[in-house]
């Protein structure tokens, strides 16, 4: 079932309880609706990250409406997953599920998270408001369901954006950021790599970054993807090596030691102006605007990513939050009435001047946004068209990324060939998709 | 080699030799505690800077804003009780390993050292599972109790070699008084093992101090220590190296202070078993 | 052979006298509390890990868990990954340990000697300060200290007029950055050790040698030598689990990488276990390792180690 009908479903369901239930239809609100589980106590893992310090700075207030208490837990994305696997094995505390796109095939398999239909469903706890249609539909698909079932919505919203220093490229006669990689590697990187200065960085380092920054970046433009058809691994595809080899080529304009570039170092390579260029997530565009971290001031220019002979195919990333399963009912439904309202058509403005980026197209559309942050056409314009599976998003994934951490940055490093690389990941990748029952249709071929 | 006679080398081969030691071993502290100083822009300096307009503000930030000086609290308790709980139990299994025969000895020593060498990493989810049945996940119990895994040996191998070094004579004598095997051990060896008991007790001390792994799977807020909170700054999203190495700077700080109280003690309780 | 004769000419009535005081109830009461703490806390996770180790257990497929027998330890043993992460770890072993040792028994020499007792008594304070260093804070620092831009080390060695190596992102430098650290952490343990060692030798039989011979090596050979060996012994064993163990600086400095040059077996079991949740054959590597650990140390206490 296709993502859009399923909105239009549960959006039905949930029109329909409402016919069904006309006193709780005009009288909802947040504070009635909270009021059964006053007191109840909320779970859930926040990062160390923009996003969450702004949602930080909103609990309050949701505190003081429902008296229902949220209690987070900070921790670096590096343990994120492990944290809450573990927890969920052993039927632990946390009542809401904070969901790397990547993990949502794991945690919705398992059956960890809540299929969304159950609140959407009761008028008790369903903001009439919800409008599931506001969401970019990319990012809902992506971000919060798996399957053509909703779990999640949509909360930590990335897409991948081309950071540039204005003054470097104009500097080097450069008009306006490069259209396609091809223009990037072969213009923009011998005119702007000089005096110690490089044209580009891509942050490479042996984690999630390497796959998702820097593998699949140069996969999917190129017509390259991790699988075929079948879920045999398609990395020895003529497109896939055109990536694969394009990376490899372009790393002769970026700075040295690219593979123990993380975010970090990436984006401070690009504030101290010593790389004119970085592929980066949205949300880096507070770091890179404010003086406090940045020296490159009113030379920083934000550009959708380029293209490659495949089309545009930006980075997606980003984490929804669902509803445990772990929680006991009332835990279960004062989770969904703050999931609901943290990323609400209402509050979307609200969490973006505090530094988050709602996935909310109401909110990009009002007067003096586009304006006030530079990010958000070329964010918009990402969110038009991208791949929801540039990380393939099954249960597979957290043992398939530590393959492709491990070879990935060997082939970058020049330890095997792009073919050899790509060969020893394509093998390993299969047999973990073997055991895992693909390949005896044990188990559907979704990603 | 006989032949190849070299005198001592001269004083002044010497101060330069203690100089570069000193400097090797005090530098890195040096650095950590410099940059702690910092502000991030500072710290991501090229080159990096030694002179610098200081501030406090990460002390501040990390004190305040991000518990870590409940984390230190958690340290420092559940090193103190696993410290006191690995000489408690350990000392008695000394003795006996040291003055008793029995069949097995050999075997059981090993037993007990052996206990130090399995990795944490095959422990920590065994016992996340076991832990989490008793619904005893982030507390400070836990960790003392499992800490002890690596404490007993230590302090079970090196209080063994300092009983044997005390000559059995004193217990002979005190036998032929009619003194109980208890009292020997807690009146005459005891103290006189005070060297040994100390050395065993700064390195529990020190190794409980500095676990990551255990605290890492086994706590998540009341109970987190100091080296997982250090660790949780470490986001590769942005590394505050400021508030990073004040944090560190914490952890460090009461462990040396610590290790140098008791560092008279460090040479005179290592010997390892070299009888005297 | 020397040590193991020594201890069998112990005069036998004393061993004697003592063991045929003690009343089972007094054995016992000495031994039992160490032996069933360790017990109780020690062995029921070991046996569960050696029970996951013969399933196919992954935290993110629990609802199958089949057992396969032996078939994690012929996977691991025929995987060169894991080898190759067993070569590096002894690699670190082979190169740092010698080099501790070494370094430690010159430390421990010149401290030794008399003179000079306050700039001795600084020194030996210093010591103790990479010994207690927290070893993530270690690997923290080593991220600060060696980066390639923003790094002291390169500063410093820019000072004698060394371009700024690329330390981190380079997989030779990287593992040659872990040695130093490792070398800085333990050089001073091995110091203070057999500087304890040099301390149990008897004053008058070390001046009756150095009246005989200048040389200090013969010296040290014929005279320290039997009374650092216990040390020395200790030494191995501590350092070898401990390297075997190693992971904190390791990965918070490096986290394994570039590529795989730092991937020592700790970070390997962890990154299966815990990243790829696969904890069955995580286990099967924690086993193997084990073994491996215990087999080292008993060859150890054979060679080098007086009876107990």
């Amino acid at each position: 079932m296709s993502m859009k009908s399923t909105i239009k479903r549960l959006t039905g369901g949930a029109a329909l309880a409402l016919a069904l239930s006309p006193v709780t239809a005009f009288a909802w609100s947040l504070e009635e609706a909270a009021q059964p589980y006053a007191g109840t106590t909320v779970d859930v893992v926040f990062l160390l990250r923009p996003g969450y310090e702004a949602a930080k700075k909103m609990l309050p207030e949701f505190e003081e409406k429902t008296g229902i208490k949220v209690n987070v837990t900070d921790m670096p994305y590096e343990n994120a997953l492990g944290e809450q696997v573990r927890d969920f094995v052993a039927n632990g505390d946390f009542d809401i599920a904070l969901v790397d796109l990547v993990w949502i095939g794991n945690f919705a398999e398992n059956e960890w998270i809540v299929p969304a239909e159950k609140f959407i469903n009761d008028p008790a706890l369903a903001d009439p408001d919800l409008d599931l249609e506001d969401f970019f539909p990319l990012v809902l698909d992506a971000f919060g369901s798996w399957g053509g079932t909703l779990y999640g919505l949509p909360f930590d919203n990335y897409s991948g954006l081309l950071f540039y220093n204005q003054c470097m490229l104009e500097e080097a006669g450069l008009d306006g950021p490069p259209e396609t990689w091809g223009e990037l590697k072969d213009e923009y990187g011998p005119a702007l790599t000089k005096d110690g200065k490089y044209a580009f960085a891509l942050q490479s380092k042996r984690n999630e970054t390497q796959s998702a920054d820097s593998f699949a970046r140069v996969l999917w433009p190129f017509g390259g993807s991790f699988l075929d058809d079948e879920f045999r691994s398609n990395l020895m595809s003529e497109e896939s090596q055109a990536g694969l080899q394009f990376r490899q080529d372009l790393m002769q304009y970026m700075p040295e030691g690219i593979v123990a570039y993380d975010h970090a170092e990436a984006v401070n390579a690009l504030a101290q102006g010593d790389v004119a260029m970085i592929t980066e997530w949205s949300s880096f565009y507070s770091t890179l605007k404010d003086p406090a971290t940045s020296t490159i001031g009113d030379c920083l220019a934000v550009a959708p990513e380029p293209e490659g002979p495949a089309g545009r195919k930006p980075a997606l990333g980003g984490f929804s939050l669902a509803v445990a399963s772990q929680a006991d009912e009332n835990e279960q439904a004062a989770a969904w009435l703050f999931i609901q309202w943290v990323t609400s058509k209402e509050n979307a403005a609200k969490y973006l001047e505090l530094g988050g980026v709602p996935a909310r197209q109401s909110v990009y559309e009002m007067e003096g946004v586009a304006e006030k942050y530079d990010f958000v056409p070329a964010l918009v314009e990402s969110w038009q068209e991208g791949v929801p599976e540039f990380r393939p998003r099954f249960a597979e994934w957290p043992e398939i990324t530590e393959i492709v951490q491990e070879w990935g940055t060997k082939m970058m490093l020049g330890e095997v060939s792009t073919e050899e690389g790509a060969k020893q990941i394509g093998d390993r990748m299969e047999a973990v998709l073997e055991e895992a029952g693909y390949y005896d249709g044990e188990k559907p071929l979704v990603q | 080699m006989r032949e190849h006679t070299t005198t001592t080398p001269s004083l002044a081969a010497q101060v330069v030799l203690l100089a570069a030691i000193i400097l090797f071993c005090l530098f890195p502290f040096y650095w950590m505690v410099l940059t702690s100083l910092k502000t991030q822009i500072v710290a991501l300096q090229t080159p990096p800077a030694w002179i610098f307009d200081v501030t406090f503000s990460n002390y501040y930030d990390v004190l305040f804003d991000n518990a870590v000086a409940r984390s230190l609290v958690n340290s420092l308790i559940v090193a103190v009780l696993t410290t006191f709980l690995a000489i408690l139990l350990g000392t008695p299994a000394a003795y006996a390993l040291a003055r008793f025969e029995f069949r097995g000895k050999k075997e059981l020593w090993f037993w007990f050292i052996t206990n130090r060498m399995v990795s944490p990493i095959v422990l920590a989810l065994p016992f996340f599972l076991i832990v989490r049945s008793f619904d005893m996940l982030d507390t400070h119990v836990v960790l003392i109790l499992i800490y002890l895994t690596f404490n007993l040996p230590i302090v079970i191998w090196i209080c063994t070699d300092q009983f044997r070094s005390i000559p059995r004579e004193i217990d002979e004598a005190a036998i032929l008084e009619g003194a109980s095997q208890w009292r020997i051990f807690f009146s005459l060896c005891l103290p006189l093992a005070a060297p040994g008991i100390a050395v065993s007790a700064i390195f529990s001390f020190i190794f409980s101090w500095n676990e990551l792994m255990y605290a890492l799977v086994l706590t998540r807020s009341a109970a987190k220590t100091a080296p997982a909170m250090a660790v949780s700054f470490m986001e590769g999203y942005s590394l505050p190296y400021g508030k990073i190495m004040a944090t560190s700077t914490l952890i460090v700080v009461p462990v040396i202070i610590f290790a140098l109280i008791a560092s008279k003690q460090l040479v005179r309780g290592l010997t390892m078993g070299a009888v005297k | 052979m020397l040590q193991k004769t020594q201890d069998l000419e112990r005069p036998a009535p004393k061993e004697s006298s003592n063991a045929g005081t003690v009343s089972l109830g007094t054995f016992l009461g000495f031994l039992s509390p160490a032996v069933v703490t360790l017990a109780a806390i020690g062995i029921a996770p070991l046996a569960f890990a050696i029970w996951t180790s013969m399933r196919d257990y992954n935290l993110t497929r629990l609802q199958r868990t089949p057992f396969v027998g032996l078939e994690n330890y012929a996977t691991v043993l025929t995987d060169s990954v894991f080898w190759d992460a067993m070569g590096r770890t002894f690699t670190l072993l082979l190169i740092a340990l010698p080099m501790q040792i070494a370094a430690g028994l010159g430390i421990a020499l010149i401290l030794h000697r008399p003179g000079l007792t306050f700039l001795k008594t600084i020194a030996r304070l210093s010591l103790v300060i990479p010994m207690a260093t927290t070893y993530a804070v270690v690997g923290l620092l080593g991220q600060i200290m060696f980066n390639l831009k923003y790094g002291v080390v390169n500063q410093l060695l820019g000072f004698i007029g060394i371009a700024p190596v690329n330390w981190i992102g380079d997989p030779t430098n990287a593992f040659a950055a872990i040695v130093f650290w490792d070398v800085w952490q333990w050089t001073p343990f091995c110091a203070l050790v057999f500087l304890a060692g040099l301390t149990t030798v008897p004053g008058e039989i070390e001046e009756a040698a150095r009246l005989e011979t200048k040389s200090w090596w013969t010296v040290l050979r014929y005279v320290q030598l039997p009374f650092l060996v216990p040390g020395l012994t200790a030494v191995l064993i501590l350092r070898t689990a401990d390297t075997l163990k190693q992971f904190d600086m390791v990965f918070t400095m490096t986290r394994g990488g570039p590529g795989s040059s730092t991937e020592l077996i700790s970070l390997l079991i962890q990154r299966i276990g815990f990243r790829a949740f696969d904890q069955g054959l995580a286990s099967a590597q924690a086993v193997i390792l084990l073994v491996i650990t215990i087999v080292l140390s008993r060859l150890y206490i054979h060679f080098f180690y007086r009876e107990i």
